[in-house]
């Protein structure tokens, strides 16, 4: 085809140039914001309080989300003064309830978690990505002792797993451990004191690290503490998820176990002794822009604060929005301290902290 | 070019630069929920006058929908290109983390190609506004208009070059990208090849666009295609003309000066905010006005802060305005009548060798230099400011 070559070439790319899923998007939109060709999205039909700073927010998802595994966490979009902006929630029901939820504690300063508390409303519309991590259980492979060691909003992902094990019919033993910081701190305790007398496989321990208050453990994780509520603890399967000093404490004291872990944290929340040089060249070749960045925090939060707003999702490393290609230059992750090579290859902006003039493909 | 500006001294220039960095910073912090429902809302708008528009064109028996439906598509076209395209390419919207609105994957529906836009117009004509030989917006490459430029006999066409220009923007606009792409090369590197490769972007474009206005919907309408051609037709040529009026009004009228590369040599932060104001002029005129203009009826207050979301010209216009009456600096603006009308004017003298152009000028008013500044400079080295 001598008259569109281009098209003939690449039919695929013109139909795209139609934009047939984004009209579709636009039309069933404007009918219901809950339609979509391919987005899932989730209306709120309920928000319950589930301790002095946590809500459960129940979902009804449209028909693209495709369900989870208890244990898994589920990235959350919503739109903050006009941006949208994600972050990862463990969801807390279990996957058989109809209508998943997913429990957000407040974080000191935190945007979404905060938003998420005081202005989300009943009838309003999020949009979720498909659940994804490894912190679940092999229902096919269930063992007979198993320890749950949380601290603060580390419990939702647990609360999951142990309804689920409700549901199966667990036949063996398991103990929970939870450190909250006081007694209104405690997430799910309704829920879990429920669950203790109707199942009794399960045996829930609250320790309150902040305040001590009658008719709890307080304090932190201690060998008397350990020895006392699991004295058989080297025969069980451990599943963690807290904070970072809990999670380092209690490796501690599981050096012999079988651990399954999963730690939240933002890549900004980890300490390092990194002391930047000044100032350093960064180039971006799209946008035809050469910029001045300090090397201490994430590139894609420097190239924020000058008002440059690359596309970033999770911003901690999971969803690979943010990727971006380098041509020359080199980077340091900020998550494990290693530094790339200077040559070409793809960086995550919110992963990277630059290290020497850069030249982005951005 | 003669400038009726007060002439700044250094300190003058950068303090005026400050104050133009205060609005920014004020704005910017303002930046939020309303832009963002703005953007959408004008999306909409474009979205529902094009179903509207190509579907009244479709199913028209008699020339009144007909018409109806062609206004609507060239409105749509219009808001597309100006409101949502040219803004959304500046990155005004880019914080907004929607891919509807991300200037990296933006493609807009007019024979230009996105990327080869944002390199002759974001960069090229942004930095180097009305600087003659970098600006290549300055004229087109074809159109005279100061004595600064040398005069060619072809320039005696110019009247009607532009005129044909006028109807056909969108082409001009396409052919202006790749080759602006091709002069910036460096001479000695040039290659045939790249001449074709940068070529060859832009007649993708052409192909896409004119497979989907003359080929496809037409297509749709069976028998009836001529009219659907017809219709397409003109709603492109409409928003031709207008976006070639509103294009031209910002950095050809009268008073709008032009530099040499040498004068930018060494300019501040604060210099080039003088540039951009003394290249740019304002129509003005109504909301609506504003809005199909893509608020480049806020020319100046754009190439100040291009990344700022248009919709906020309108709340810096009179803050700008009053520090250049402060710093005795002209601030161009009028109807878009009046600005038109002056560019038309510069069209035609300039078409004309240099004396004969003076002549024509000389009939004009008597340049008026704008009053001195209002501010005092306070000199920091003075002794009486640092403390005994
Ligand atoms: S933003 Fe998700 S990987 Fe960087």
């Amino acid at each position: 085809m001598k008259v569109l070559p281009f098209i003939y070439n690449s039919p695929k790319e013109y139909w795209n140039y139609f934009q047939p899923t984004n009209w579709l998007e636009f039309v069933l939109g404007e009918i219901n914001p809950l339609y979509s060709v391919s987005t899932a999205k989730a209306k709120v039909i309920a928000i319950h309080s589930e301790s002095a700073d946590a809500k459960t927010i129940v979902l009804q998802t449209n028909r693209h989300w495709k369900g989870f595994q208890a244990g898994q966490h589920v990235p959350v979009t919503v739109e903050i003064a006009g941006r949208r902006v994600t972050r990862y929630y463990s969801l807390s029901s279990s996957p058989s309830a109809k209508n998943p939820t997913i429990t957000v504690k407040r974080q000191k300063g935190g945007l979404v978690s905060n938003f998420l508390n005081d202005r989300l409303k009943v009838g309003d519309v999020i949009e979720l990505g498909q659940a994804s991590g490894e912190f679940t259980i092999d229902p096919s492979a269930l063992p007979d002792k198993l320890l749950f060691i949380a601290g603060g909003s580390g419990i939702t992902p647990i609360h999951s797993i142990i309804k689920t094990l409700a549901e199966s019919n667990y036949k063996g033993q398991a103990k929970l451990l939870y450190f909250s910081r006081f007694k209104e701190d405690i997430i799910f305790f309704q829920s879990f004191a429920k669950l203790e007398t109707g199942n009794s496989w399960l045996e829930v321990k609250h320790v309150l690290t902040d305040v001590p208050s009658p008719g709890y453990e307080s304090g932190f994780l201690t060998t008397e503490l350990m020895d006392k509520f699991v004295p058989d603890l080297k025969e069980r399967l451990v599943y963690l998820c807290g904070p970072a000093p809990l999670q380092t404490s209690a490796k501690e004291f599981l050096k012999d176990n079988q651990v399954i872990s999963e730690l939240f944290l933002l890549p900004t929340q980890i300490q390092t002794n990194y002391q930047s040089s000044g100032p350093v060249e960064v180039v971006l070749l799209q946008s035809h822009k050469t910029v001045l960045l300090k090397g201490e925090k994430s590139i894609l939060e420097e190239l924020e604060d000058q008002g440059i707003y690359p596309p970033s999702g999770c911003r901690m490393g999971i969803c690979h929005t943010c990727t971006c290609r380098k041509t020359s230059g080199s980077v340091t992750n900020i998550k494990d301290e290693t530094m790339s090579d200077s040559g070409e290859g793809n960086i995550q902006l919110c992963l990277s902290r630059v290290d020497e003039k850069l030249e982005l493909d951005f | 070019m003669k400038t009726i500006s007060k002439k700044l001294s250094k300190a003058e220039t950068e303090a005026f630069g400050a104050e133009l960095e205060e609005i920014r910073k004020d704005v910017m912090a303002k930046v939020g929920t309303e832009d963002a429902n703005h953007i959408k809302r004008v999306h909409k708008a474009y979205r529902y006058t094009e179903i509207l528009g190509r579907g009244l064109i479709h199913f028209s028996f008699e020339p009144i929908t007909f018409g109806i439906g062609t206004l609507l598509l060239a409105g749509s076209k219009i808001l597309n290109n100006m409101e949502i395209g040219h803004n959304v390419m500046h990155g005004q919207y880019d914080w907004m983390n929607d891919p509807r609105f991300n200037s990296r994957t933006f493609e807009w529906d007019i024979v230009s190609d996105s990327k080869q836009w944002k390199f002759y117009h974001n960069y090229m004509h942004h930095t180097f506004t009305n600087v003659l030989g970098k600006d290549h917006d300055y004229g087109y490459n074809f159109t005279r208009l100061t004595d600064d430029q040398k005069w060619k006999p072809v320039h005696l066409t110019q009247m009607f070059s532009n005129l044909f220009l006028m109807f056909h923007f969108q082409w001009g606009v396409g052919a202006h990208g790749y080759r602006v792409e091709y002069m910036e090369i460096p001479k000695k590197l040039r290659k045939k090849r790249t001449l074709k490769e940068y070529r060859d972007v832009f007649f993708k474009k052409i192909e896409l666009q004119l497979v989907k206005d003359y080929l496809f919907f037409p297509i749709l309408a069976g028998l009836n295609f001529p009219k659907v051609i017809l219709g397409n037709l003109l709603a492109n040529m409409i928003r031709n003309v207008w976006t070639y009026s509103i294009i031209f009004c910002g950095h050809f009228t009268e008073n709008a000066e032009t530099f040499s590369p040498e004068e930018i040599k060494n300019e501040t932060r604060a210099d080039w905010y003088i540039r951009q104001l003394k290249g740019s002029s304002n129509i003005s005129g109504s909301k609506f006005f504003y809005l199909m203009s893509g608020h480049l009826s806020h020319q100046i207050e754009h190439h100040m802060y291009p990344d700022v979301p248009s919709r906020r010209y309108q709340e810096i216009a009179p803050r700008l305005e009053a520090v250049c009456k402060k710093y005795g600096q002209n601030y161009n603006t009028g109807s878009f009548a009046k600005q038109f009308a002056e560019v038309w004017k510069r069209i035609f003298v300039y078409s004309f060798p240099n004396k004969i152009a003076k002549k024509l000028l000389g009939n004009v008013k008597e340049v008026q230099l704008m009053p001195e500044p209002q501010i005092v400079m306070v000199d920091t080295t003075s002794e009486e400011l640092i403390p005994a």
